[in-house]
């Protein structure tokens, strides 16, 4: 979803939410749970006056506050004062790169319905606009006082709406919301000053509805691979703005030549290589608006120029009517996804738990940071779980690895975006409204000098 | 006062500016847009090109804005003179605009859905019903003018 400039309307936004409650306090939606797994339970689809909508207001972090980790685990802050944190990246020396990222600049409004939803989506964000961000900022060394980083500082500024970030050999790539742009990069260098270069661009404004681009090189360091988000919920911005959208690109490092790898993935993000199978998996923001338990978000793995449904399908062969002309050509074709995270979760972060330190049920199987849900009443994600995996496939029920982002009156401290394993097996995770990164260790660990 | 009531056979309109009643100002507006949007859904029903359809979901809004406005005023001079009232067109203007502005309202929503669903069928249904009940409306609008002289200084 789209996040914009927060505004403290107070009046406005009583009104609003007056209104959202007197639709949507009671949606009738069913148990999250049912929709968890390869084969979800699917009602049948729902067009609305006023759709059920429920954004949790930020709250923020108070002093010492912090999230909740399932049984045996232990979190602490790693770094907090952070500008909207949305990825991270693990450097081969242990160094965290925390990609602070915001939307770029809303286009003008196609239709009134435009100025309605900006307005309610900037809720969901209040307490990130704080300062400076689109930039990079490096942590080192997580043995500073209560586990956080003894190094916080700015590793590169003035990037575009950044998200995914690759390193191969020497080469920094960053997917800024328009283009992957390679730095050049030495073990232990603290601050990149030298200007990029563009390999390829990418689609951005001046819609760029969905501008977070997920990146991951190839096992093999010849390809990456990025994930280009929708240009809208469901082609309501025109066929013509989908332009290599709702696809992953496969791009040569070489060149900056690309191909679309797969398509018909709404909004793709956390890629990443399952180290089993090789294959390559991804985390998709499914199609808003069509109920409360339509349509979950997934977990799957990407077959070459495979077919995953948007805009004309979900979840395989269920047509979305609001898409006109239709393709039956396309959807006799499209592929069900492996595994469903349920709906309106938001996932935006994968990290396969390759090199974790966690406890042994945690040794085989794959995060998600579930960003957290706007378009049913009764809010679902907000969390970090984990799926357990065998053979490099799905195997049981998702778990709940840390929670609490929530607070008792359903207000949001924050929000858990992407998701990576540290050089020393925790699990870190950005936190991109309470401006943290949080690291997940074993709980009987003692905090160790690398 | 009484020179007034002679002048406008004392039909007079309450919400008026300079003795001209703001009432007919208005009408124009929402009966121009509701029209248009009818057309746009139209254009877009055959075409699908999402540029008619954000046309009507703005015609819409505007139209009923302005709509409201003038029902605002229509109402000062229907319940502030009861000889307005006592004219049997009125109350069929009334009743017949206002479910025009009802339909419009829903017809809003609808047309807040994402793409096709957002006009076809629901949307255009409602338009075509609109428009529909307009000329009733206005017939009974204009009785009211050149008939029996609401707000006509004679």
């Amino acid at each position: 979803m789209r996040i914009s400039q927060p505004s403290g309307k107070a009046g406005l936004i009583a009104l609003c939410g007056a209104i959202l409650c007197l639709t949507g306090c009671n949606d009738g939606s069913g148990d999250p749970r049912a929709q968890i797994g390869a084969n979800p339970s699917l009602p049948p689809l729902q067009q609305y006056l006023f759709p059920p909508m429920h954004i949790a207001r930020v709250v923020g972090w108070k002093q010492g506050e912090k999230p909740d980790a399932a049984k045996g685990l232990k979190i602490q802050a790693l770094a907090t004062g952070l500008q909207h944190p949305r990825s991270l990246y693990v450097l081969p020396n242990g160094d965290v790169l925390v990609v602070e990222s915001k939307a770029p600049q809303a286009p003008s409004p196609k239709r009134p319905k435009d100025i309605v939803m900006n307005y309610i989506e900037s809720w969901a964000t209040s307490g990130g606009n704080t300062g400076p961000s689109n930039r990079i900022t490096l942590l080192r060394d997580p043995s500073g006082a209560d586990g956080a980083a003894k190094t916080q500082s700015v590793f590169l500024d003035h990037l575009s709406s950044p998200f995914g970030v690759a390193l191969v050999g020497n080469d920094l790539y960053v997917a800024n919301t328009d283009a992957i742009v390679r730095y050049p990069y030495n073990s232990g260098d603290t601050k990149i000053t030298a200007p990029g270069t563009v390999l390829t661009k990418l689609p951005g404004g001046p819609i760029d509805h969905h501008w977070t681009k997920s990146l991951v090189a190839s096992p093999d360091n010849s390809l990456l691979y990025v994930g280009v988000g929708s240009n809208s919920n469901i082609t309501e911005n025109g066929m013509e703005a989908e332009h290599n959208r709702a696809d992953i690109l496969e791009v040569d490092r070489a060149t900056g030549r690309f191909r679309i790898f797969a398509s018909g993935l709404r909004n793709p993000t956390g890629l990443a290589f399952e180290p089993q199978s090789g294959a390559l998996w991804a985390v998709v923001n499914e199609r808003d608006e069509l109920g409360p338990d339509l349509v979950p978000d997934y977990l799957t793995s990407v077959k070459d120029g495979g077919f995953y449904g948007w805009p004309y399908s979900y979840f395989g062969q269920h047509l979305d009517p609001r898409v006109q002309p239709q393709r039956p050509d396309l959807v006799a074709k499209a592929i069900v996804p492996d595994y469903s995270l349920s709906s309106h979760v938001a996932p935006l972060g994968l990290a396969f738990s390759t090199g974790t330190s966690l406890p042994e049920n945690y040794r085989n199987g794959a995060f998600v940071g579930e960003h957290g849900s706007w378009n049913r009443s009764v809010l679902n994600g907000y969390k970090v779980t984990f799926v357990p995996f065998s053979n490099g496939h799905p195997s049981g029920m998702a778990q709940d690895v840390v929670t609490g982002f929530l607070n008792g009156n359903n207000e949001a401290r924050g929000r858990p975006v992407g998701l990576a394993i540290d050089k020393s097996g925790a699990l870190l995770i950005a936190d991109d409204v309470g401006n943290t990164v949080w690291r997940v260790t074993p709980s009987g660990e003692q905090v160790t000098q690398r | 006062m009484a020179n007034d009531l002679v002048r406008t056979g004392g039909l007079r309109s309450t919400a008026r500016i300079a003795t001209h009643p703001i009432h007919p100002m208005l009408v124009g507006v929402p009966i121009v847009c509701f029209i248009g949007a009818l057309i746009t859904d139209i254009v877009y029903a055959v075409t699908a090109e999402m540029m008619w359809a954000n046309f009507s979901a703005w015609l819409l809004v505007v139209g009923f804005i302005i709509g409201v406005l003038a029902a605002i005023a229509g109402l000062i001079d229907f319940l502030s003179n009861r000889r307005i009232r006592e004219r049997t067109p009125a109350w069929f203007h009334l009743l017949g605009n206002l479910a025009v502005l009802v339909l419009a309202f829903f017809n809003i929503l609808v047309h807040t859905r994402d793409a096709y669903t957002s006009v076809v069928p629901t949307g255009l249904i409602l338009s075509i019903v609109t428009v529909l009940i307009l000329p009733i409306t206005g017939w009974l609008g204009w009785s009211m003018v050149y008939r029996y002289g609401v707000g006509v200084a004679r």
